[in-house]
């Protein structure tokens, strides 16, 4: 009986999907060992309900070898690791947001005791379904039709600090190649301190007189230790020497200032020549 | 009083849609980005449509063509994302006896992404089942746009009625 009335919907439904997502706000929580809870808000634009589960698991974003920034997820961290993803609750793990309409999610850190000071990472998973499956049309039990469901996981972090909390960010190895339109930059960052490294990557090519020729700035996360790969849009530059200056800073425009760890900035140049 | 419960008041009440202000789906919802600091949002805007497919022949849904499914991405200005697909290799006759399935598969440029504007013309192939990683558009259009089509392959004696399936796409904000 239910599967007879999906399928009738499936073929009177109407014929377009309302567009379904959750906002989800905000993009990174930061957790106090004082209050060891936070919160995560999700609200439904649209006009048909979504359906949300939601989990954790221990990941940080590092870099593949070509450069690409992507979510490293340990399975089993050891006990070395800095993974709060074991000791993080969300209430409730699943729920309905009604169309036009509002729901919190709390998260409720139980560290172990004996917690070392530092913070502690896990990755917020939360997966939201719509209602509504694609196929429609008129009933006919002849043909063969087919469509897919689209289910959408998002993934964003959580931060547990506990006690005295610092970071900082050490920059090696700067260099840089003519790809193309762009001049693309590699740059070796590693974390330090008892806390990721927060901040914004910013890169400005000059020529010989210090005029701006191109300039980038990218939020960035270091975790442990990545070589980041980014790009300049340079167009045809022409043969000549320029220079480079890369640095990194903890000022975020994304995030309130009082949750970034404050870090002095780092910085470094090189010489850029195009034949 | 600790600050965590004002936050979330605070993220309460900007939640609330405001009178006489657009709501859109792309999150600008009256959440205030030096308070809270901004949303994430990843919308469906169409699920991957095959429609009515001829038995024994395979049919591709392209990732430009009006059938692929697709989702825009509105995040922080030039913030990193990662994406990532799970991907089913069979479809299910949701209408027929436990067993009709269908298979389906993708290939190395059934997906796409764009930043910033939705063209999938103009967009950046990629596999999905090895992901992508792309970049939020610039403070005027903070969004990447995600395509993907696919192939299924319905044998001669396929029984009849609707296939179905669910793809998976992560968002992971880096």
């Amino acid at each position: 009986m239910k599967a007879t009335g999906l399928a009738l919907g499936l073929l009177c439904g109407a014929a377009l999907l309302a567009a379904q997502g959750v906002v989800i706000a905000p993009h990174a929580v930061f957790i106090d060992a004082r209050t060891r809870s936070g919160a995560v808000l999700l609200y439904n634009p649209n006009t048909e309900p979504v359906e949300v589960a939601v989990s954790f698991f221990f990941g940080y974003p590092a870099t593949d070898s070509a450069g690409r920034i992507v979510v490293d997820s340990i399975r089993r961290p050891d006990s070395t690791s800095v993974s709060a993803a074991g000791w993080l609750q969300a209430f409730p793990r699943r729920l309905t947001v009604p169309p036009l309409e509002r729901q919190t999610i709390r998260l409720l850190a139980t560290p172990p005791a004996g917690l070392a000071d530092g913070e502690y990472w896990a990755r917020l998973v939360i997966s939201a379904k719509g209602g509504q499956l694609p196929v429609t049309g008129v009933a006919d039990t002849a043909r063969v039709k087919v469509g897919l469901t689209l289910e959408v996981r998002t993934i964003i972090g959580v931060y547990y600090r506990k006690g005295a909390v610092r970071t900082g960010v050490a920059l090696s190895g700067l260099r840089t190649a003519v790809v193309g339109d762009s001049l693309a930059l590699w740059a070796r960052v590693t974390q330090q301190g008892n806390a990721a490294y927060i901040g914004t990557a910013h890169a400005v090519l000059t020529d010989s007189t210090g005029k701006t020729l191109s300039e980038m700035k990218a939020p960035i996360g270091v975790y442990y230790t990545m070589e980041p790969r980014y790009a300049l849009v340079i167009g045809a530059l022409a043969p000549g020497r320029y220079r480079l200056r890369f640095d990194l800073s903890t000022g975020r425009e994304d995030l309130a200032p009082e949750l970034v760890l404050p870090s002095p900035p780092v910085r470094d140049s090189v010489e850029v020549r195009v034949p | 009083m600790s600050r965590l419960p004002h936050a979330g008041l605070l993220l309460l009440g900007l939640l609330v849609p405001r009178r006489g202000m657009p709501q859109s789906v792309g999150g600008s919802v009256g959440i205030d980005a030096n308070v809270i600091g901004q949303a994430l949002t990843v919308t469906t805007l169409s699920n991957l449509n095959f429609g009515s497919v001829p038995r024994g022949v395979a049919t591709t849904v392209q990732p430009t063509a009006a059938g692929a499914g697709a989702w825009q991405i509105q995040g922080s200005k030039n913030a990193d994302v990662s994406m990532a697909f799970v991907l089913p290799a069979v479809l299910t006759n949701i209408q027929a006896l436990p067993g009709s399935t269908m298979p389906i598969s993708f290939g190395a440029t059934s997906a796409r992404w764009n930043r910033a504007t939705n063209n999938v013309a103009g967009a950046t192939a990629f596999n999905p089942i090895a992901g992508a990683t792309g970049k939020l558009g610039p403070p005027a259009n903070p969004f990447i746009y995600l395509w993907i089509g696919g192939t299924v392959s319905p044998a001669a004696a396929t029984k009849p009625g609707v296939y179905t399936g669910t793809i998976i796409v992560t968002i992971a904000y880096l």
